[in-house]
C-alpha cells in the first residue's frame, strides 16, 4: 500500500509523534511512504534549530533520521516555512537572511507536491491537532 | 466508500465527538487517539453514545493512549497498536482525520 502523509502540527503536539509513530509501523510493515508532507505549524518539525529538553524526545531529531535512512521524500511547504522563518540556505541568501535553519534531507516546495502525492498514494493520512 | 474517522481531540472540550457519530455511514469506522480516548471515560454521556452505536460500525482506540490515561476500553471498542492503525488505514477506503 502506498500512504502520502500530511502532519499540520508543531513537534511538540502529540500528532507529531503519532504520524512519525505511523511512519514507521508503515514501513516496518512492508508498505510505501510516497512522500512526507510538512505544512502550516508542521514546518517547525524540519527545523535543525529546534533543542530539546534531555529527557524529552527530539522529535524534529527523529524525524530527521527517518527521512535519512529511509531516503523518504521530505517536503515542506514552503510558503508556510518562510512565514514562520523556516528558511534553507538559498532562501536565506534571497532573502538577505543571516543564516537559513533548514538542512538536507528536507526540500522546500509547493503546495502542488501535497496534491501530486495525494493522487499517487493509495491512502492520504493527515495528522494534525493535539 | 467505507472511511475511517480518526479523532483526537477531547469530547470535553469540543463538538467533533458528537458530529462524527452523527455522519458515520453503516460500514464506517472510528479510531480515537489522544484525548480523543476520554470518550471512554466510565459514566459519561459520551461513552454511553459509543456503546450504543450500530455492531457494524467498528470502533477502535489506540493502545498507547489508552495506556497514558490510565483508561480501559470496554469489550465493544478494538484497541490497537501502532501497526494496527497502519492497518486500519488499508482495511478502510478512506482516512479523514478530524484535524
Amino acid at each position: 500500500m502506498k500512504f502520502a502523509i500530511a502532519l499540520f502540527a508543531p513537534p511538540h503536539a502529540p500528532s507529531s509523534r503519532r504520524a512519525l509513530r505511523f511512519v514507521q509501523a508503515a514501513l516496518a510493515g512492508g508498505h510505501q511512504i510516497v512522500r512526507l508532507f510538512f505544512y502550516q505549524d508542521a514546518v517547525h518539525n524540519a527545523s535543525s534549530n529546534v533543542v530539546s529538553a534531555q529527557d524529552e524526545l527530539d522529535i524534529p531529531a527523529e524525524w530527521r533520521e527517518l527521512v535519512r535512512q529511509q531516503q523518504l521524500d521530505g517536503v515542506v511547504c514552503i510558503a508556510a516555512a518562510l512565514r514562520r522563518g523556516i528558511l534553507n540556505e538559498q532562501e536565506a541568501q534571497r532573502y538577505q537572511r543571516s543564516a537559513g535553519n533548514l538542512d538536507a534531507p528536507w526540500d522546500l516546495s509547493g503546495l502542488g507536491q501535497l496534491h501530486e502525492a495525494a493522487q499517487t498514494a493509495d491512502r492520504l493520512i493527515c495528522f494534525g491537532g493535539p | 466508500m467505507a472511511t475511517l474517522h480518526v479523532l483526537s481531540h477531547s469530547p470535553f472540550s469540543d463538538g467533533r465527538l458528537s458530529s462524527c457519530l452523527r455522519l458515520l455511514g453503516p460500514a464506517d469506522g472510528l479510531l480515537l487517539c489522544g484525548d480523543a480516548v476520554y470518550a471512554l471515560q466510565p459514566g459519561t454521556a459520551q461513552r454511553q453514545a459509543l456503546e450504543l452505536m450500530p455492531a457494524a460500525i467498528g470502533l477502535f482506540a489506540l493502545d498507547e493512549d489508552l495506556c497514558a490515561r490510565a483508561l480501559a476500553a470496554p469489550a465493544r471498542v478494538q484497541v490497537v497498536d501502532y501497526p494496527g492503525f497502519v492497518e486500519l488505514s488499508c482495511r478502510f477506503d478512506k482516512v479523514n482525520s478530524w484535524l
